[in-house]
């Protein structure tokens, strides 16, 4: 991963904006994640007690419909049954818990009285009717259950998706991009080291070659000097020469 | 929009909540419930008028793996099971995977 950016400032500059970013957005999930779950945790609670209350009202329930089936006969409690005519109704409206909406059920028609639960008083006896009160009890704790359970299925689904956004920050895309951070910083101060190298040897070189033409002047300088002697050396002698017929 | 409570499951169970009002039921006669269960959950379950649905904690063991999951996971509708279990379904592993904590023991203990 590290070795696909390019070492250069600008990228640097980038992946440190990233980084702050993405630190930033860590800080904000984490602190949503436990948010989210001090208020799953309250939803809990009461779902262990609506549990409870449903289990015990389905208890009742069966007791009281198993005793009419006894005292009745099935053919009866299931006729009194098929001439219900009121039908209970749930209408949902939504709740936001941190960023997540959870319903809040109202419902409406499920405890009735005796006529308006559609069969005649004369032909039933009131086994039924205790048992009929006690599946609306039923149903009414059952829509309260509905209610919490999909609060908590619509949180846990939020707690989880914030926990891996949370996880994939923490151990995928922050190492990764401190391991970039790293490798251009390293990358840039090698560079850093290679120009320092770099100028040091071209100065080196410049100050060598300062130094040989200094001395390949200073030869010049001296070299005249010679030159002249060697010159001078014929003319004496050519002046000798000459001198000698002059002479002659 | 108003929506109806339904209920899966066999006679016997779907009779006291008839009996309450509750008019869309599925019957499944044990018997059958190993062939017929599947497509009775997910007829209710595609019911857009359906808001809850109420199940037996033990006919979800009739149930396909992939009706189950849809059934533990499902939101709209929302299924409550009912029955000999503790009535969490799917919910408790969810509560482990996402919290890491299994908090329905604790509070069991």
């Amino acid at each position: 991963m590290a070795k696909d950016v390019k070492p250069t400032r600008k990228n640097l500059m980038e992946i440190e904006d990233r980084i702050e970013l993405s630190e930033r957005g860590h800080g904000t999930l984490e602190k949503k994640r436990d948010g989210l779950i001090m208020e799953f945790m309250d939803i809990l609670d009461k779902a262990q007690d609506v549990r409870g209350d449903l289990a015990q009202d389905y208890e009742d329930a069966q007791k009281k419909i198993n005793m009419a089936r006894a005292m009745e006969g099935d053919v009866a409690v299931r006729g009194a049954a098929a001439a219900l005519q009121e039908h209970p109704e749930i209408t949902t409206e939504s709740k936001n818990i941190m960023g997540v909406v959870v319903p809040q059920i109202e419902s409406s028609r499920v405890s009735k009285s005796l006529d308006q639960r559609g069969y005649g008083i004369m032909g039933t006896s009131a086994r039924i009717d205790e048992a009929a009160e006690a599946y609306e009890d039923l149903l009414e704790s059952i829509i309260l259950a509905a209610e919490v359970e999909t609060a908590m299925k619509k949180m846990l689904r939020e707690i989880e998706t914030t926990k891996r956004r949370v996880n994939a920050l923490e151990f995928k895309l922050l190492p990764d991009l401190y391991d970039n951070q790293e490798y251009i910083e390293q990358k840039l101060e090698e560079q850093e080291r290679e120009e320092t190298f770099r100028l040091k040897k071209i100065k080196e070189k410049k100050e060598q070659q300062e130094k040989e033409e200094r001395q390949a002047e200073a030869e010049d300088e001296a070299a005249p000097d010679v030159g002249d002697e060697s010159t001078a050396e014929p003319d004496m002698e050519q002046s000798t020469a000459g001198g000698v017929p002059g002479g002659d | 929009m108003s929506q109806e409570i339904a209920v899966v499951g066999s006679p016997e169970f779907t009779t006291g909540f008839r009996l309450a009002g509750v008019r869309r039921s599925e019957n499944v006669p044990d018997d059958e419930k190993e062939s017929e269960l599947d497509d009775a959950v997910t007829d209710v379950l595609e019911d857009d008028g359906v808001g809850i649905v109420v199940m037996h904690d033990d006919d979800l063991e009739f149930l396909s793996r992939n009706v189950r999951q849809t059934v533990e996971t499902s939101v709209e509708p929302v299924v409550v099971t009912i029955g000999s279990g503790t009535g969490g379904g799917g919910l408790r592993d969810q509560i482990k995977r996402a919290i890491g904590i299994d908090l329905m023991d604790e509070d069991e203990q």
